[in-house]
């Protein structure tokens, strides 16, 4: 970043007043925002790919349709399949985490049981 | 019928990058999601297990806003509403404001040089102080307010309220967002064509979106636009520039302008009630009078009050109170601003609200996205609350100043 860009000015990000909670819970409002800050970069991305396809189509090249007839060849169902099955394992990453410490036996009691003995003198 | 509607570019509005532009159409779509789909499911929700509730816990029904809002907001449907509504606002200013950011210099640059070529003047007071009522909380949850100034001569929310409330409105007020504007300008050709106002005066104009058509519709008027916003007037004078109209733009407060007495052949304000105060709505009425020449018509376009509707209805209404920072929302509604204008000077019996139709139509394939069929949908739903804009038209308060009043006084 070059010193002219770092001297421009900046908006003001942050509407002034105490943003209202929604939900009981605590930390859902928080979590529901931020599912809908990636939900709207979603559809960004698939405004892209739209963009990508048409500007392809205005050059020659229908990759649009071209994307629906592709026929898949093993190597590339397996790819697909590694990938999808590799994003859930993402996705529900606590939920296994939570698994995992069950197999391991892993308590919070033993959490801090850890904690406090490590720290003694 | 899908919302298409696409904004209308003029000189000095912020363009977006492909990744911004589709951030902003988002947050559009978004809230028009929430009003056609998510909305209407509040009325069985509250109608069935949310009215029984209240029932079972107080031994009676709900009986106005506040007892529905008292149950209603433990509900989980209902939480989801509103958290939509408020994450909706959110995302629709941070779309914007990323865009403004990015190019704020030189969005400045443009807007001084369209505003050397207009023949309006640009009053900009030293040392002007804006009311505590805008200034408190950022109305509308955006970023800044109407006020604040980042960087010398900044234009930075007048370009961040223009584009934002194109989205907050899913292109229902037009391409230029001026149809609040036009349709009072419409209802006065129509039914007072013998009325030819020499000067105008446009009270809380922000950018100008409907100011514009007055100087459009009446092009030998003298038009001012006055804003308690240094950079939305700012911005307002150069859009209006850019846009090949020259119109005079302040910043001014509409309880208190620098105008002599009896300036004005008609004083007109446009959704600038609600965002004022319990003190400051009767002091602009009086302003109002003052300005006005005998014979004078003030009109104020804004919210219906809340005695013509449903405690339901309300309640929806009053949403906006609680979640998006507009404090006077619901207490603007509850103000009698018949008694208001007599009590600044107007006869009782020359005061009344109308309807002023929508001027949508107009913009019927004038501009990409209004087919006909979308505009007429837009102009011909029923009022619901909750949605942005009635269908039908806008409510509109006018008061006609007698020709000797001012001699009585």
């Amino acid at each position: 970043m070059d010193n002219t860009t770092q001297e421009r000015p900046h908006v003001i990000r942050h509407a002034k007043g105490k943003r209202p909670e929604f939900y009981e819970t605590p930390g859902v409002d928080a979590a529901m925002s931020m599912i809908m800050v990636l939900a709207s970069e979603l559809s960004v991305v698939r405004d892209r790919l739209d963009s990508a396809e048409r500007v392809a189509k205005a050059s020659g090249l229908d990759l649009a349709a071209g994307i629906e007839a592709l026929e898949l060849d093993q190597d590339a169902l397996e790819e697909r399949e590694a990938r999808r099955q590799d994003f859930m394992q993402r996705l529900f990453y606590l939920q296994l985490k939570d698994a995992d410490e069950a197999a391991q036996s892993q308590t919070a009691e033993g959490f801090e049981a850890t904690i406090h003995e490590i720290a003694q003198p | 019928m899908l919302n298409t509607f696409q904004q209308a570019a003029h000189p000095v509005l912020p363009t977006a990058t492909a990744d911004e532009a589709s951030r902003q159409e988002f947050a559009k779509s978004f809230k028009g999601f929430i009003q056609s789909t998510l909305l209407p499911g509040l009325t069985p929700i509250y109608e069935t297990r949310v009215s029984r509730a209240f029932e079972k816990a107080n031994g009676r029904l709900p009986e106005n806003r506040r007892d529905i809002r008292s149950v209603m907001i433990h509900d989980l449907y209902f939480q989801h509403y509103a958290m939509a509504n408020r994450t909706a606002q959110e995302l629709l200013w941070e779309s914007v404001n990323g865009s403004v950011d990015r190019q704020l210099p030189e969005l400045i640059e443009k807007a001084k040089a369209l505003s050397a070529t207009s023949k309006g003047e640009l009053r900009i007071p030293e040392g002007f102080e804006p009311p505590r009522y805008v200034t408190a909380l950022d109305i509308h949850c955006m970023p800044g307010g109407y006020c604040s100034e980042v960087t010398e001569d900044d234009v930075a929310v007048g370009a961040l309220y223009d584009r934002g409330v194109y989205l907050y409105s899913m292109g229902y007020t037009g391409p230029n967002n001026d149809d609040m504007g036009r349709s009072v300008v419409n209802y006065l050709k129509r039914n007072m064509p013998d009325f030819k106002p020499k000067r105008i005066l446009d009270m809380g104009c922000t950018v100008g979106h409907s100011t514009l058509p007055y100087k459009e519709l009446f092009p030998e008027a003298e038009v001012w636009g006055i804003d308690v916003g240094g950079p939305c007037v700012r911005y307002a004078h150069a859009r209006a520039a850019g846009m090949g109209l020259d119109v005079n733009f302040a910043q001014m407060n509409a309880e208190e302008t620098t105008f002599a007495d009896e300036e004005f052949d008609l004083v007109v304000s446009h959704i600038l009630l609600h965002e004022t105060s319990g003190k400051a709505m009767p002091r602009v009425f009086n302003e109002a009078f003052r300005v006005l020449k005998p014979g004078g018509l003030m009109i104020h376009a804004d919210l219906p009050p809340f005695d013509l509707m449903d405690p339901f209805t309300q309640f929806i209404l009053d949403n906006e109170t609680w979640y998006n920072n507009e404090p006077f929302w619901g207490a603007m509604r509850e103000m009698d601003q018949i008694d208001l204008a007599e009590k600044a000077g107007f006869d009782r019996e020359a005061v009344r609200f109308d309807t002023a139709p929508m001027a949508v139509m107009e913009f019927a394939a004038a501009a990409s996205g209004y087919s006909q069929d979308a505009s007429e949908h837009v102009a011909e739903r029923d009022f619901t609350a909750g949605e942005f804009a009635p269908g039908g038209g806008w409510e509109v308060l006018i008061a006609k100043k007698g020709e000797k009043q001012a001699l009585a006084a």
